[in-house]
């Protein structure tokens, strides 16, 4: 057994002395992460796989829609050197483009379908990249999208069911607990600090 | 011959779960499949942006049906790693008495699986009798038989019930005596033997261009490559276990694989039995009550070894009371999707099912 | 190849299933179906399948184990009608729905869960959350219908009329409340003992987002709040961190925040979900924190658009406590002309001359003040009503009159030696108190000596007793105050803050006693003389103590300080007046928005109208506002009013406060 700390020196050494590493954070002595820049994933990618990162846990999108971009995640693992070694990578929101990592995992296949599916990056050199797969005919956009919302959709496409009013005893006056849903309504209304 | 399109699924006895097969065939060989995925979806990774840190232990556990309890797991650990919070000793081992449990729930299950496409339900009727004591036992510590919604950040979210030990112990007697039983009714059952040995195999160059883990990876690469073992989490450091491999992989050997764990699982349990301490069993995740419990910003990958390989929980906090993203990572994505894909073709039909079912494909983990 | 696997498996032998026979001579491991109906399945099914079987009904479930998370029962008795349970609950299978037929109490909501069961998932998070413990989940499991509606169910103490043994329940470890209250730091009391420093010093931001933290959103504390504050609001607001909405919110409803943040007497706490079982929400430092973090120029984003003149009318408010300044605020604030008058040289009334220094200092005070005088108040101190102009004048100048004149005066016990004049009155030495405690009075001037006793077991009475014992140990160096009450510790009406606190500063309690007589020998106080108070109260629940004789004692003092009640002064109503004004145990009648009757120009609030009540005051201020709006309003001129203008007089009338009722200590 090695020293499980060499074990995240070590990647932290390999990926620094080759890339530019803009951010970086040892969660704990399994896991590390590195952002890069949008270029040089692929080249970090294919040192990590000669150097045993063999396996490609993870493959997915996040998006942050006031920065206007998606952040790529990818997670590879090593099972000699227990380290799952996260490389993220910030690209362009509007048109989200990312050369596909099929030579250097080609299990990242489906992964990276999925990823434009529910969240429209497009991965040249995937050769299957914009066939469907889990949303049979969809018509919105890409669901996983901070700016999509699944309640007004399921709205759209779906019937609603009414509630029967059954259990309500009203009094004859006004509504009490109305006049408290007004009431918070208002005081939502006045607020506009800080978020 | 002319190609035909033939149907797996979603309807089928042999098939796990609402997924389908294509498959293209010529006389009973296939020659080309992909699996059609998404008749379950339900939109789980944006369901959980949507709920509270601690109201979304409701939808997880149904990301995989028979086993939940990993997905709350690694959840949980997730969204600790992120806090930096640490577990109560206790939880750790009832965390732990869970999981194997799960495990051998699910083992139990997916080897009575086996006798759907040999045709020998007896096998499957013993074994998901047994698997129902499992559920008792679940029902008992959790007050659910699937759904347990039981591991929760901070913790389990109570402890065991009083004289718990004893039912789980009797059970653990009772399988371990019948696992013999097992073994001659199907894995040793010339008749099985024939449907198994030699066929669906997974070379072990085809594991790593996959990325193929659990008992698929270890049955092919003859190296002991568990979560469990490589990075333990909970104390599974703490207890002794040894994790079945092979070098030759075809439907068998997985299956072996599979029945040895049953016993590994069977004898972790009963140390934890022995050496989980007592003391508290959770501890909240902030000050405030749960739906104002913050989860530092950050970004974590939490996996932990589920009965079909590395089971992962992506997820990023941006400190607010949901979590931003949530990513699951299905242990049977590579081989049901890219696996089906490249590999099954080749096959008979009649193996099919077997493949699906021996390469431990889930597919509510795929669709999520 | 096959090494391995002789070596890997045993020798495979057609024999070997066959040992599973032997399990055709066992007894089968499943339950039967046709024995596990509950007999409401059964009946159905008898009544619409071919085949009756009568003995379907004899049938019945398994039992589940003692935790199964099944249908849910709820006591109603226990439940408050919170709604945490609908807002935890992760599928929205919680809906509260509103039971005017419900006792209205304080500190319950007539709204009970309604679940629908085709969307509860059984995760019993709506279980470990409810603030009651009402809500609990049986063993029953089994349930069918063929009418979707019939799955929408009303949880009872009962399940579908049965009772049902109990299943899930809250543990102390499942719990997902949090009961405890994140401590407040006062000064230590041998510190501020010494002089008038504010014993209380605050939440830092962080605990009072931890605090916040822990509210609920139910709104029962705004139901019993006097003037129905945003509070769930403005707690959360303080959570997410916007003080500056949280002010919007409080001004919303109460112009005297910065004093109610210190010395409200907080019903809402009292009403707490969180307080049924555990400790209250810190409802009022919270309301603290947001005025004391607001920076001055944060008061100018209250209202959007400057207060103007857009009423051609005038009012005169006599008096300037939380009432008149309650009034004064929503007056000007609806665009009338308001002129306040105030016979002592602050404005305040109680804030300024009753309530200690180091509860509330004049800082604080100032502060609320200010900003009602920024959106144009006219304070007139040093003008008295009565002496200074008549209430006369002040009806022929002003279209409308708002009396909030307090109870100002101490009463007095009549025992003998009662007139003496080191027997002083508490609302007599308060004022001096404060006016020490601001410098205006030098501390020879105080007629204070080593030793006193204070009769009385409210708040005043500790009020009195704290600051006796800070002048004595400025005096003397050392102090000697004894603290003696009518009622025993159980039904002490004084805050238990009031009671740790005091007790911490050394001020001795003697409870449960009745003074008989104040001793005097050659002219000086020597002490009180007590009997042992039996009970306070008749069996009709009136004021009607009974002593025990024989237990008699004198407590030693130079000094005896009254704090059993204060009264009006009502000097200032002309002789012409008087027949027309009715006046009932001290206080003036009038209909509920404070006017009163044959007198349409004249409304009252706070004490001499409620009873004395600071925040009770503050609802009154904004309901004769209100009032005195309907009865100028439409006979005035009035400019051209912009549309915040109509916003903002929409919202003054739609908050005005209902009667809330005083919720019981729990």
């Amino acid at each position: 057994m090695t020293n499980s700390m060499t074990n995240v020196e070590f990647v932290q050494n390999l990926v620094k002395s080759n890339v530019n590493v803009l951010q970086e954070h040892i969660t704990d002595q399994y896991q590390v992460h590195f952002v890069v820049e949008q270029d040089q994933v692929h080249y970090i990618l294919n040192i990590l796989k000669n150097a045993g990162w063999i396996q490609m846990s993870y493959l997915s999108a996040i998006d942050w829609p006031e920065e206007n971009k998606f952040e790529l995640v990818y997670i590879v693992f090593n099972w000699e050197k227990p380290v799952y070694v996260q490389i993220r990578t910030k690209i362009d929101r509007e048109n989200p483009v990312m050369n596909s990592i099929l030579p250097i995992y080609p299990g990242s296949k489906y992964y990276e379908r999925e990823c434009h599916e529910f969240f429209g990056v497009k991965f040249p050199g995937n050769p299957d990249y914009e066939k469907q797969l889990i949303l049979e005919n969809w018509d919105d956009i890409p669901p996983m999208r901070k700016d999509f919302d699944p309640e007004a959709y399921s709205k759209r496409k779906f019937p609603q069911r009414e509630y029967s009013e059954t259990y309500i005893v009203q009094s004859e006056g006004k509504s009490k607990l109305a006049k408290m849903e007004a009431r918070k309504q208002r005081a939502e209304s006045l607020r506009g600090g800080k978020k | 011959m002319r190609e035909m399109k033939l149907f797996l699924g979603p309807q089928h006895p042999g098939m796990h779960g609402n997924a389908s097969v294509h498959m293209y065939v010529d006389g009973d060989i296939i020659k080309r499949s992909f699996l059609l995925p998404g008749m379950l979806h339900r939109g789980f990774e944006k369901g959980m942006e949507r709920h509270s840190w601690m109201n979304n232990i409701s939808l997880i556990p149904r990301v995989c049906v028979v086993e939940p309890d990993i997905n709350e797991l690694a959840f949980a650990m997730g969204a600790e790693k992120l806090l930096g919070l640490e577990v109560p000793e206790r939880a750790h081992w009832i965390r732990m008495i869970i999981m194997e449990l799960a495990r051998l729930s699910i083992h139990l299950m997916a080897y009575g699986g086996i006798g759907g496409p040999t045709g020998n339900y007896t096998l499957m009727y013993h074994a998901h009798a047994d698997r129902n004591e499992i559920l008792d036992i679940f029902e008992q510590i959790t007050g659910m038989r699937v759904y347990h919604q039981y591991i929760v950040i901070g913790g389990v979210r109570k402890d065991l019930p009083k004289g718990i030990e004893k039912d789980i112990h009797k059970f653990l007697d009772s399988l371990e005596a019948r696992y013999d039983e097992y073994r001659d009714l199907g894995i040793d059952n010339p008749s099985i033997i024939k449907r198994i040995k030699d066929t669906i195999m997974l070379p072990k160059e085809v594991v790593w261009e996959l990325g193929v883990t659990g008992i698929g990876m270890r049955s092919a690469v003859n190296k002991p490559y568990d979560i469990r073992k490589v990075m333990p989490y909970c104390r599974y450091d703490q207890v002794e276990f040894e994790v079945p491999y092979s070098d030759y992989s075809d439907a068998r050997s997985r299956i072996d694989c599979k029945l040895k764990e049953i016993l590994q699982s069977i004898s972790i349990i009963r140390q934890c039995l022995i050496k989980i301490p007592e003391g508290p069993v959770r501890v909240p995740i902030s000050r405030g009550q749960s739906m104002r419990w913050v989860v530092p910003k950050g970004y974590v990958y939490s996996a932990v070894e589920s009965s079909r390989g590395e089971f992962g929980y992506f997820m990023v906090s941006d400190g607010g009371t949901n979590p931003y993203r949530v990513g699951v990572r299905g242990a049977s994505y590579p081989q049901g999707l890219l696996g089906v894909e490249k590999y099954m073709p080749g096959t008979r039909i009649d193996d099919a099912p077997m493949w699906i079912d021996t390469m431990g494909v889930c597919s509510p983990e795929i669709d999520r | 190849m096959k090494d391995n696997e002789n070596k890997r498996y045993k020798h495979a032998s057609i024999f070997g299933p066959m040992r599973h026979f032997k399990y055709i001579f066992k007894k089968p491991v499943t339950h039967p179906f046709k024995i596990i109906f509950t007999r409401k399945n059964a009946s159905y099914l008898n009544d619409n399948a071919i085949i009756k079987n009568k003995k379907r009904l004899d049938s019945a479930p398994r039992t589940a184990p003692d935790n199964l998370r099944g249908f849910h029962t709820n006591d109603w008795e226990v439940c408050i009608g919170c709604g945490t349970c609908a807002d935890i609950c992760p599928t929205d299978a919680i809906r509260m729905v509103e039971r005017a037929d419900l006792k209205d109490e304080a500190g319950k909501l007539q709204q009970r869960p309604v679940i629908d069961y085709g969307r509860c998932c059984f995760c019993a998070l709506c279980v470990d959350t409810c603030t009651t413990e009402s809500l609990k989940m049986s063993k029953e499991y089994i349930y069918a219908s063929t009418d979707p509606d019939q799955f929408l169910l009303m949880p009872e103490k009962t399940w579908q009329g049965e009772k049902v043994e109990q299943g899930y329940v809250k543990t102390e470890e499942s719990d997902l409340l949090d009961l405890k209250r994140i401590p407040m730091e006062h000064i230590e009391p041998d510190e501020r003992k010494k002089s008038f420093i504010e014993v209380v010093r605050g939440y830092s931001k962080e605990y009072a987002r931890q605090e916040a933290a822990r509210c609920v959103e139910c709104g029962i504390c705004t139901s019993s709040c006097p003037v129905q504050m945003h509070i769930p609001d403005y707690i959360k607001a303080i959570w997410e961190d916007d003080i500056e909405g949280g002010l919007r919110q409080i001004y919303e409803t109460n112009p005297l925040p910065g004093v109610c943040g210190r010395v409200c007497t907080h019903n809402c706490e009292t009403a707490c979900a969180i307080a049924v079982r555990g400790e209250a929400i810190a409802i009022r430092w919270l309301k603290r924190y947001i005025i004391d973090s607001a920076p001055d120029d944060m008061y100018d984003k209250i209202f959007a658009e400057p207060v103007t003149e857009v009423i051609d009318a005038k009012i005169a408010i006599a008096g300037s406590g939380p009432s008149s300044l309650s009034a004064a605020y929503y007056l000007r604030a609806l665009g009338y002309t308001v002129d306040v008058f105030e016979e002592k040289d602050r404005p305040g009334g109680v804030a300024s001359y009753g309530a200690p220094q180091y509860r509330i200092p004049d800082y604080a005070v100032e502060k609320d003040i200010n900003f009602i005088k920024k959106i144009g108040v006219n304070i007139k101190t040093n003008t008295r009503v009565g002496t200074d102009i008549t209430l006369d004048e002040l009806q022929k100048k002003y279209d409308a009159v708002f009396l909030g004149t307090g109870f100002f005066k101490a009463r007095m016990l009549n025992i003998p030696g009662a007139d003496h004049k080191d027997v002083i009155g508490a609302m007599d030495f308060l004022p001096l108190a404060r006016d020490l405690a601001r410098g205006h009075l030098k501390l020879d001037e105080m007629n204070v000596l080593p030793s006193a006793v204070v009769v009385g077991g409210g708040d005043v009475a500790f009020d009195v007793a704290r600051n006796l014992t800070r002048i004595q140990i400025m005096k003397y160096g050392k102090a000697n105050v004894l603290l003696t009450s009518l009622e025993s510790r159980d039904i002490l009406p004084a805050s238990l803050d009031e009671f740790v606190e005091g007790g911490e500063e050394a001020v001795k309690m003697e409870l449960g006693f009745g003074p008989q007589e104040i001793m005097i020998k050659n002219g000086k106080v020597k002490g009180l003389k007590v009997w042992k108070c039996l009970s306070v109260f008749d069996e009709a629940g009136r004021f009607n103590p009974k002593f025990d004789e024989t237990q008699e004692q004198v407590f030693e003092a130079d000094q005896v300080y009254l704090s059993i009640g204060q009264a009006p002064d009502y000097d200032y109503i002309p002789e012409s007046m008087k027949d027309k004004v009715i006046i009932e145990r001290g206080k003036i009648k009038a209909n509920e928005v404070g006017q009163v009757a044959g007198q349409e120009w004249l409304f009252v609030g706070g004490d001499i109208f409620r009873g004395p009540d600071i925040i009770t005051g503050v609802a009154d201020g904004h309901r004769a506002a209100q009032g005195i709006d309907e009865f100028l309003y439409k006979k005035s001129k009035k400019k051209e009013q912009s549309e915040y203008y109509k916003e903002l007089r929409e919202a003054i009338h739609f908050n005005t406060p209902v009667l809330a009722m005083k919720p019981k200590r729990k």
